[in-house]
């Protein structure tokens, strides 16, 4: 991914500086340019040293899961259906949590964990959940309390005020993050209409599958299966009433 | 507000420092998480001195103004400056690609300038989306990710411009 980025940079500038006629201040460029990457990673290392640190303490007196506390009533409305079941709901908030603190390499794989909890549940497995989108997209956007590297790197570029754009950064991220989460669930609710028919079928399954393993419902699984006709009568229905409304929308 | 923004980090720095009188283990832990701090910037330094090299080149050649030149026209009506495209090009798919690139931008039109605010602010603000969205999806067995790109590409679209509406309300600038 990075070789193709840097292959385009050097066509581009290869291609613009025989255009404008700057090709000759390339080669000192290329030179310059690989000691401000020296540079920049030295600027940055110590405050990356020490805002790490820092999260490993604040880690380690178990500010994720003072913070995680906080955030499950939120985030149970966003997530209605893990919280509801109690599948990677823990990983869920402890993921959000990190990634607010800035513990990127704790969120990611906390995330993990509940995406790979909530497959494991999921009765049609080919189909992401509703869930599992809403969390790709809340990872996706960043809901960070405090941007060290930004303030590092303003603080290097020579910056009066590098703390400044800290409360500016809370509003955009939150509205972001906020809008984000309204627009998943526009088009949960948009796509439904259409998956209506789908759905309808592992509905079904689902119910299949609690028969199987509730004992006390094994009568009745039983009186479906003598019973083929009634059970070929209400597919067909489910079918009929998935078919109009999904034509009716 | 000014004074509240630079008082996060003493508060920070002294809450840890309290930890550390209650706890015996906090030290190390401190210790830990910095020298895990230390191999991360080691390990994205030859990423940084590529991608800065390029970067450089880009600028000299005067690309990067002929880009911003050219993009202008859709962006200045919305109130985004054009010098920060290259960065939002970036950002959704590299995340030390669009560090070099917003190093490169805060250096070139300085930290406190509009466009090094508004850059500042879409960095924080907004994430390597292309990547989590890759990542995540990873650790399922779904065959698509349904509507996961549009609508984080759209929330990338509101990002930009939300910062550049926000630093102008709390900046005050004409620009």
């Amino acid at each position: 991914m990075l070789g193709k980025c840097f292959f385009i940079i050097c066509a581009l500038s290869v291609g613009c500086g025989i255009v404008t006629g700057n090709i000759g201040e390339l080669a000192g460029a290329a030179i310059d340019g690989a000691g401000r990457g020296v540079t920049l990673s030295l600027s940055m290392l110590g405050m990356m040293c020490l805002w790490c640190g820092v999260m490993e303490v604040m880690r380690e007196a178990g500010a994720i899961r003072i913070l995680s506390r906080v955030l499950r009533p939120v985030l149970s409305r966003i997530f209605p259906h893990a919280f509801h079941n109690g599948v990677g709901d823990e990983e869920i908030t402890a993921s959000v949590a990190a990634n607010m603190l800035g513990i990127a390499n704790a969120a990611t794989p906390f995330a993990l964990a509940a995406m790979e909890k909530m497959d494991a549940e999921n009765t049609d497995p080919d189909t992401a959940t509703d869930d599992m989108v809403t969390l790709a997209v809340l990872g996706s956007s960043s809901i960070s309390l405090m941007p060290t590297t930004i303030i590092t790197l303003r603080r290097a570029a020579g910056s009066a005020a590098p703390f400044s754009i800290i409360v500016p950064v809370w509003i955009t991220s939150f509205i972001c993050a906020a809008s984000g989460m309204l627009l998943c669930r526009l088009a949960s609710a948009a796509k439904k209409g259409k998956a209506k028919k789908t759905k309808k079928n592992t509905d079904r399954k689902n119910e299949e599958k609690d028969c199987a393993t509730a004992h006390t419902l094994s009568g009745r699984k039983a009186r479906a299966k003598d019973d083929p006709v009634l059970g070929g009568v209400s597919a067909s229905a489910a079918k009929v009433s998935g078919g109009g409304r999904s034509a009716g929308i | 507000m000014k004074l509240f923004s630079s008082l996060i980090i003493p508060a920070l720095l002294l809450l840890i420092g309290f930890v550390m009188t209650k706890r015996k283990d906090a030290y190390d832990a401190f210790l830990r998480g910095a020298k895990e701090g230390m191999k991360t910037t080691v390990s994205i330094l030859p990423v940084m001195i590529l991608l800065m090299t390029g970067l450089s080149m880009l600028t000299a050649s005067g690309a990067a103004d002929l880009l911003s030149k050219a993009l202008s026209p859709i962006c200045s009506p919305l109130g985004i400056p054009s010098d920060i495209l290259p960065l939002a090009l970036t950002r959704p798919v590299s995340g030390s690609a669009a560090s070099a690139s917003y190093a490169d931008l805060i250096e070139r039109c300085g930290a406190d300038s509009f466009p090094g605010l508004v850059a500042s602010v879409l960095m924080g603000s907004s994430d390597t989306m292309v990547y989590v969205i890759t990542v995540y999806f990873g650790a399922t067995r779904a065959k698509g990710t349904r509507y996961a790109f549009p609508v984080a590409a759209l929330i990338g679209i509101l990002c930009l411009f939300l910062s550049s509406a926000v630093v102008r309300l709390f900046f005050t600038y004409n620009a």
